[in-house]
This record gives C-alpha cells, structure tokens and sequence, in this order.
C-alpha cells in the first residue's frame, strides 16, 4: 500500500504535473553559492540543488505560471526552471539581472541592474529590451502601480526612489527618501519603502516621491510583504534581527518578532507558516506568525529569493501591487 | 553546517552589518558578507598554515638562528595580507570589475568566456573546474614571477621578497605593496579572460598562497625524485632564494607546478638546501621596519626608471650627433 502510494505520489509529483495536486515544493537561491535549493515542503528536505553559473539573486514566475526565472547577476543570465520539477528548461542572457519583476498586466518585465547601474524594461513576450534607463546608483527593489503603468525602483547606492514610466521609459521623477532604502511595495495608493540605512518604513506619495509618513520598525528596515488574507504586513528589519508586524490599514506596528541571521526574503504557506531565508545563518525559517516560533532547514550559503509553488500562478507576495 | 559559514554569518551579524550601519553604507551589507567569509577563509588559513608549518620547522630546520627578530616583520606581512587585504581585493574588488565588465560585454552581444561554457560538460563540475582554474593561473604567476626578475625596476620591488635571510613560511607575504597590487591586477585580469566566478577567484588565491606558504618553510622537506616534479617542494623554492640565485637571473620559479620551469627550461632541480638572501640589497630591505623596507623599495624602483630613462636619452642624443 505504501509503495503504491509512494508510486501516485510519484506519478502526480514528478511525472503528470498538469494532472493531480503537484509536490509542494519551496525553491530558495542560494546568492553566496550559484545554486538554487528544491526543498520538499511535506518532508522539509532538499530534494535537489540546481546549479546556475554565478550569483543568483532574485525570481519571477512567468506570468502564464510555466517557468520561474532565476536571474544570476554575474553571470548574465536568466535561467528558467519548471516549477514543478525543478527542471532548467533554458537560459537567456540578459545583463545584470539582480532584481526582476513582472508587470501586473503581465505585459512588461522590469530588471534592477545593481552592479550596472540600470533599470531595463523588458517585454515580457518577447523577452526583448524597450527601454533601459540609466539609474545612478544601485537600483534593488521593484514594484508597480497596480495599472502597471509605472514602476517605482529603490537606488540604494544615492538614497532614492526612482518612478518610471512603463510604457516610454521616461523617468517620473528620482527624489531622495532615506539611507540605503531597500524594498518597495504598493499599498492603498501610497508606495512603502524599507528605509534600510534607519529604522523605518517610509510612506511615498506616488505622484511627486515626497515622504509623508515614517513608520518606525526597527533598525536596518529592508523588505514588506503583504500576507495572502491581505490583513498583516510583514516588515523584516536587517540590523535589528526582527521582522515586525504590522497593520496594512493603519500602518501600526501590533508587536516584533526576533530572528537572528539577517531574515530578508518571506513566502507563505498554506499551513500559515511563513518561510524566510535568513541570509548569514544559511537556512531557511518555518516562522509561527501566531508564536513567533521558528524551525530550520539548511540550504546553501546566503539564501535570498524564495517562491513556494503552493501558489502556482502566483509570484511571490511582495511582486504583487496590492491595491 | 559548514563551520566557516558559521563564523563568518556571526562576523557579518556582529560585527560588519552594526559597522555599516554606523557608517550610513548598508548598501554595502551583501559585499560586506562575502568580505567576511574570506576574512574567516583567510583567518582558517593562517592558522592551517600554522598547524603544518610550525612543526615542519621545528622537526626539520633547514636553519637555525640565534634569534629570529627578523622573522616578526613576516608575520605582520601575512596578517595584514591575508585577513586584511586580501579578502578585500580578490573579492570585493574584484566583483565589481567582474559584474561590470562582463554585463558591459553582454550588452554589446557578447557572451563572456567562461571555462564551463568552452568545455561542454563542466557546468556544475565545480571541483574539475576549481583544479583548471588553479592550473591556469598558476601558469600565469610562473610568468609573473619571471617578469619580476627580468625588468629592473620590477627586480626592485621583489628584491624585497628576497632580502630575508632568515626565510620561513610568512615569508611568502613579504612583498611591495606595489608588487602585491600588480600580482592581483595580473592573476585578476586571467581570471577575467577566463570567467573565474566571484566567489571563486578568492578562494583559489587562498590555496595557491597556502601552497606557496608552505615551499617558502625553512623546513628540509622534499618530495623526493619524482613529487618534486609534480608540485613545488620548499627544497625548490629554497633554491630560487638562494644568494646566487637572487637578481635578473635566477632559476625555479614557480609557484605550485614545477611543471611550468621544466617546460621554460629554468628548473634547477640539482641544488641543496641554500642559504637565502640577496647579497646585493641595500640593509633596510633585509632588517628595517614595514615602513623602510617599503620605502627602500619605492626609491630603488624610481631610481631604476630613471637610470633607464637617461640611459635611453643619452642613445637618442648619440644618434642626434651621428647624424
Ligand atoms: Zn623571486
Ligand atoms: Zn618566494
């Protein structure tokens, strides 16, 4: 009986993808390595180390779910797995590609070159360069207006937020908002940015990139995430050692979580776990939202993006523009 | 969990991520952790080097000193090399030229070489890979090194390396810092031309200076007949520090393969265990201060270049009056 279950599971995990529930499974770049670690999600084991060639950084899924890209920023080159196998179906080059995004129209791909200093906006079909706009220095972080009409980057190298819009590649308007900010997200019409260099979230107007609010967190503020039910924020805090937690409607911050190892990256679950990589202890984090309690499991060296296939036609939480 | 990691997660949590902070240059925090892994490499190294070294000289001594003060300046050299500089230009330096360089390469539709994309097959070899990175550029340092002998104001430099005359295992340290910054530009630009990934390019100096550490030990250690012609023994290396060996002629300079002398003809595998020095150098480079001794070889190096100069303007004014 447990082989033939052994057997389905097999044929529905590995072999008719389309067909049955597909193995979840949480995909974790490994920075410091050139891999990407394939961890079953029933069993909290490494399946699978992919190797790609240099310094991944960053994922996207495709928009029609079928590949997720892997951007290796030194090695100039997008690879693109299968989600649900894990399989390396095939690799583009495409220079520098740090952070990579997709559009919520799903019509553009946006590429934070760090290193090259450049934002270069793709078209998602086609995978062919529309614009790359010069961006001085060290373009991060991504998100989009949820009419994907304009792209909001992080410049953590010259304090700024950067606006571009989508279609002509002209840029809106560069204005600087705090030391070293890092992640961005929209939310209810103003864009939050982890002001990493302090210790707090910065509210930005949209139209002009004037700061209206700081929201204090806790030292090293870096990456927002939104939960899948839309009622808490997630804010992890590089410096500090702590993710806080906030309310998305009032921007109060309800309490703070401790986590050692410098947690950046977070997906969620379908059992309510959030799973963080935690960049200098090497692992990834099964956090307890409701305890604060928190289980390992070991991948490569500096594990930074991270994607769970349980929600396979969806990117990762903090790609998504929530209105 | 590797136990490097480990230590250089608590160096980057602890120590470079509150000092970045401190200095407003988060930006930094994703290099500043690969500074911390090859500042503990390099740590873990001096103390391997220690562990081997130290009882070989002690077991064996090719010489004996009535004190060994001289010796003090060699360690300041290695320390400050090896965690200090080091981990700092073969990694941080030297990733920035990379990503740089190869995205600039990329954008003008040209693919950088990299040794696993010219032999098929080797991509995720990384052992293979490592071992043909290590060879190439210890064929580049065999040509380096001769160089330096050759050209009269390089000769200036690195008769510093040879004034010890009390040679031991942190003798492979004492170099001009000139001397140092060419030998990294060199073995840098082959690790370019040959894509030698980031995280790599460290880590094979690290071994190739361990190696290289090791034939420098005032130890009576060979490898025999036949293991002297496969890696450099210190009886070899010995040799190319002899007294009669030092200057613009002299024998045996590789670093790790002797394979590279046999082929160029100046292998001498024939002499003893030598006395070491450069009979020809001014005092300060064998007994002065870090400072004198970097001094010393900053004039002889200018006074060099100039001699060369007026050499070269008295042969023009010889043909102005011939004609
Ligand atoms: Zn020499
Ligand atoms: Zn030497």
């Amino acid at each position: 009986m447990k082989k033939l279950l052994l057997a389905l599971s097999l044929v529905s995990g590995g072999l008719l993808p389309g067909l049955a529930a597909a193995r979840p499974l949480a995909f974790v770049i490994n920075s410091a390595e050139a891999s990407v670690s394939m961890i079953d999600m029933d069993t909290k084991e490494e399946v699978k180390r992919i190797p790609v060639l240099r310094e991944p950084h960053h994922m996207a899924l495709t928009p029609d779910g079928k590949s997720l890209l892997i951007g290796d920023t030194a090695g100039n080159a997008v690879f693109f797995l299968d989600p649900v196998t894990g399989d390396v179906q095939r690799r583009a080059t495409i220079s520098d590609p740090y952070q990579l995004q997709y559009s919520p129209d799903s019509k553009w791909m946006v590429v934070a070159g760090l290193a090259r200093n450049q934002i270069d906006i793709y078209d998602a079909a086609t995978l062919t360069l529309a614009h790359r706009i010069p961006a001085s220095s060290m373009p991060s972080h991504i998100n989009f207006s949820p009419d994907s009409s304009v792209t909001y980057v992080s410049l953590q190298g010259t304090d700024a937020l950067m606006a571009i819009d989508v279609h002509t590649g002209a840029v809106l308007w560069n204005t600087k908002i705090g030391k070293s900010p890092a992640g961005v997200l929209w939310l209810d019409g103003k864009i939050l940015v982890g002001i990493m260099g302090a210790d707090y979230v910065a509210v930005v107007n949209p139209a002009n990139g004037a700061v209206e609010r700081k929201i204090v967190t806790a030292k090293g503020a870096h990456n927002l995430f939104i939960s899948p039910d839309s009622h808490t924020l997630y804010v992890c805090n590089r410096v500090d050692g702590s993710i806080s937690v906030l309310d998305p409607k009032t921007l109060a911050v309800r309490g703070r979580i401790a986590m050692s190892g410098g947690p950046d990256d977070m997906d969620f679950a379908p059992d309510g776990k959030i799973w963080v990589t935690r960049r200098w202890a090497h692992t990834v984090a099964l956090l307890d939202p409701a305890t604060g309690q928190f289980t390992t499991i070991e991948t490569g060296r500096s594990p930074h993006g991270i994607w769970l296939n349980t929600h396979p036609n969806q990117p990762a939480p903090t790609r998504v523009s929530a209105k | 969990m590797d136990p490097f990691d480990t230590a250089a997660g608590w160096l980057q949590e602890h120590f470079v991520i509150p000092l970045l902070y401190q200095l407003d240059m988060m930006q930094w925090e994703d290099v500043g952790y690969g500074w911390a892994l090859f500042a503990v490499y390099g740590v873990a190294q001096v103390f391997i080097t220690l562990a081997i070294c130290l009882p070989l000289e002690r077991w064996r001594p090719v010489e004996t000193w009535p004190d060994a003060k001289a010796v003090t300046i060699d360690v300041v050299y290695t320390l400050i090399n090896r965690i200090g500089v080091l981990p700092l230009v073969t990694f941080v330096l030297f990733y920035q030229v990379q990503v740089w360089l190869t995205g600039t390469l990329t954008d003008h539709g040209i693919v950088p070489p990299t040794l696993e994309l010219l032999i098929p097959g080797l991509l995720g070899h990384q052992i293979l890979t490592f071992v043909l990175y290590a060879i190439i550029l210890d064929f580049g340092e065999y040509w380096r090194h001769r160089l330096s002998h050759m050209f009269g104001w390089w000769w200036a430099l690195h008769s510093l390396h040879h004034a010890q005359r009390q040679m031991t295992f942190w003798s492979d340290d004492r170099n001009h810092v000139i001397d140092e910054v060419i030998s990294f530009l060199w073995s840098a630009a082959i690790a370019l031309l040959i894509g030698i990934p980031p995280l790599q390019f460290p880590l094979l100096i690290l071994v190739l200076r361990f190696l290289e550490s090791l034939s420098h030990a005032n130890a009576r250690v060979s490898f025999g007949r036949a293991g002297n012609r496969v890696l450099i023994s210190p009886r070899f290396h010995r040799a190319h520090h002899g007294v009669l060996a030092a200057g613009q002629q002299s024998c045996n300079y590789g670093a790790i393969l002797p394979v590279w002398d046999i082929v160029f003809r100046t292998a001498d595998f024939g002499r003893e265990y030598v006395r070491t020095g450069d009979p020809s150098g001014e005092e300060a480079l064998h007994t002065g201060t870090w400072w004198q001794q970097q001094s010393a070889g900053w004039r002889r190096m200018v006074a060099m270049l100039r001699r060369k100069r007026s050499k070269s303007a008295r042969s023009r004014a010889g043909t102005d009056l011939a004609a």
